[in-house]
């Protein structure tokens, strides 16, 4: 009787852990499916936006002293703007000149490493752990679990980020003109929407988004420059929630955290990334486009 | 008469280039407000070029292009602020977004917000087809709906110029009719059209003046009740016996 309240406890509390954890890979792919959605091409240096977060907000608290209200502040739109830099420096001259996604991806592949390794030149290679600014403390949920504060506040926190971008999409103007251009990028463009404006805009909010996952991720790992390396996680739940949809992104998330902490709860910790890539195959097998794909309605 | 005005849009000796390959060479065309002014020509002639030229979704090799007198912007969302907008080929409807979506973004540029309700009715008018589906997803509209809802979008903006890339495309001729029908009425609420076609004889029954565009050269210019008797267009677009039978469909 014993063991099974202990099996129960262990299934919420890895429950608990799997949404917090699936949220903060959440966030980490929506950013990413939303450059997909627009552009059609997986942005592999979306990790280095996530770490770009991670040290800005490690800089804003040793360095300058700061709260984590304006740390977390400074760092989601300093990778905000890494994120809009580049795209202008390195993937607008190229989607100017071609419709060749394949480019754009390759360019991301340097991108990626060339962010990474400017850490690891004007950083240096070695971890670090932020300032104990976020609790860590046990929380009892209702007697019947334990979980750490941290896991609820990343929770809600991507909870909270999550509204917030569903909000943009769904009741302004830019959202509109997002999720138009998400459909057909150039007929966006002939109702007079500025193109290279909209695409900073989906830039600017996924590094943002990043940046929120690489805090979280950072007080979880420690930090350090290859830290970014984890959104090869963020980018298979995209795939198997359906990449470009953002609903998929979001459930993809939560059924790879889910996975991974109840693999590590019953069955081993070293495991966990073999269910992860398990997904994966299996949903390339079974459906290709991912749970929410996109599936063209149009008649033509 | 009109040869005084300022033309809504003059069109001077616009040269565009795809790589090494000529798309036109040298078009000028004039639009005066409030005519309906056509272009046909066959596939390949270079129309769908012109009007992405105009539009700003490709760049010119050389040649001027005006609105007003004043120079047309060269890049695409600056263009339908001065007042142009296209109904581009093949409609290009958001499909995942509902009906009032997609018109709210054809309105996109517009900072007088409030008067936007007011044209949303305005279309709704021209096309009531469209109020009934506001809440319907773009996708599942039919053909002929669709085509509809991609000029109520261009209206949005409340354009001086509308401009349309083969708007009878793959419709059944009695959908065509109704489509040509609106347009003339829209023409009729002070929009100047400039419309490019393959169906010929339909373009130069609506339109005022005519431009007969051929590998990238307008070849004949003219009225359109003109062109439609001339015997090299009849021969080249309108198939034979359709000079009769247009003069007959002008009457009825």
């Amino acid at each position: 009787m014993k063991e099974v309240s202990h099996g129960l406890e262990t299934f919420l509390q890895q429950v608990i852990n799997g949404l917090s954890l699936g949220s903060v890979y959440a966030l980490i792919a929506v950013g990413y499916s939303l450059v997909y959605s627009v552009l059609l091409f997986s942005n592999f240096a979306h990790g280095g936006f996530l770490v770009v977060g991670g040290y800005a907000c490690y800089a804003a608290l040793k360095v300058l002293g700061a709260n984590i209200w304006v740390a977390s502040a400074m760092s989601l739109v300093g990778a905000g703007i890494v994120a809009v830099v580049t795209e202008r420096l390195a993937y607008k001259p190229i989607r100017e000149r071609t419709n060749v996604t394949l480019y754009l991806l390759i360019a991301s592949m340097g991108m990626s490493i060339v962010i990474e390794n400017l850490f690891v030149i004007f950083v240096g290679g070695r971890f670090r752990a932020l300032p104990p600014v976020i609790p860590t403390s046990p929380v009892s949920l209702f007697g019947l679990a334990t979980t750490s504060a941290f896991d609820l506040l990343s929770l809600v926190a991507s909870v909270v980020f999550l509204g917030a971008l569903q909000i943009f999409l769904l009741r302004t103007k830019w959202g509109l003109a997002i999720r138009a251009a998400a459909y057909d990028l150039r007929t966006a463009g002939l109702m007079g929407v500025n193109v290279n404006l909209l695409v900073s805009i989906v830039f600017f909010v996924a590094g943002a988004l990043a940046a929120v996952g690489g805090i979280f991720l950072s007080v979880r790992y420690t930090l350090y420059p290859q830290l970014g390396g984890i959104t090869i996680k963020a980018f298979v739940a995209a795939v198997i929630g359906g990449l470009g949809s953002l609903p998929g992104a979001v459930v993809g998330s939560i059924i790879l955290g889910l996975a991974e902490m109840l693999t590590a709860g019953f069955i081993s910790s070293q495991l966990r990334d073999l269910v992860v890539f398990s997904l994966l195959v299996v949903t390339l097998l079974v459906k290709p486009s991912g749970l929410f794909g996109k599936n063209v309605s149009e008649k033509v | 008469m009109t040869e005084e005005r300022t033309p809504l849009l003059e069109v001077t000796d616009l040269k565009v280039n795809y790589g090494a390959i000529a798309a036109l060479r040298g078009v000028s065309l004039k639009v005066y407000e409030g005519e309906i002014v056509c272009v046909i020509g066959s596939n390949g002639a270079g129309k769908s070029t012109l009007m992405n030229a105009i539009i700003g979704q490709v760049g010119r090799e050389s040649g001027d292009i005006h609105i007003q007198g004043a120079p047309l912007a060269k890049r695409n969302y600056q263009v339908v602020r001065q007042g142009i907008s296209l109904v581009p080929e093949g409609r290009r409807i958001f499909a995942p977004l509902t009906v009032v979506e997609n018109l709210t973004m054809g309105a996109f540029p517009r900072t007088d917000r409030s008067k936007i309700g007011d044209d949303l009715e305005w279309v709704y008018t021209l096309f009531p087809r469209l109020k009934e589906r506001c809440g319907q997803y773009a996708g599942t509209l039919s053909g002929g709906e669709q085509q509809m809802l991609a000029i109520a979008r261009a209206l949005m903006s409340r354009p001086k110029l509308l401009l349309l890339d083969e708007p009878s495309l793959g419709l059944a001729p009695i959908i065509i009719k109704d489509i040509f029908k609106e347009l003339r009425r829209i023409n009729e609420e002070n929009v100047t059209i400039l419309i490019v076609e393959q169906n010929a004889r339909q373009a130069l029954l609506l339109s005022h003046r005519g431009y007969v565009l051929q590998t990238g050269r307008v070849v004949l210019e003219g009225d359109s009740k003109d062109l439609l008797v001339n015997p090299e267009v009849t021969a080249a677009y309108l198939g034979t016996g359709a000079t009769r039978s247009a003069k007959a469909e002008k009457k009825s």
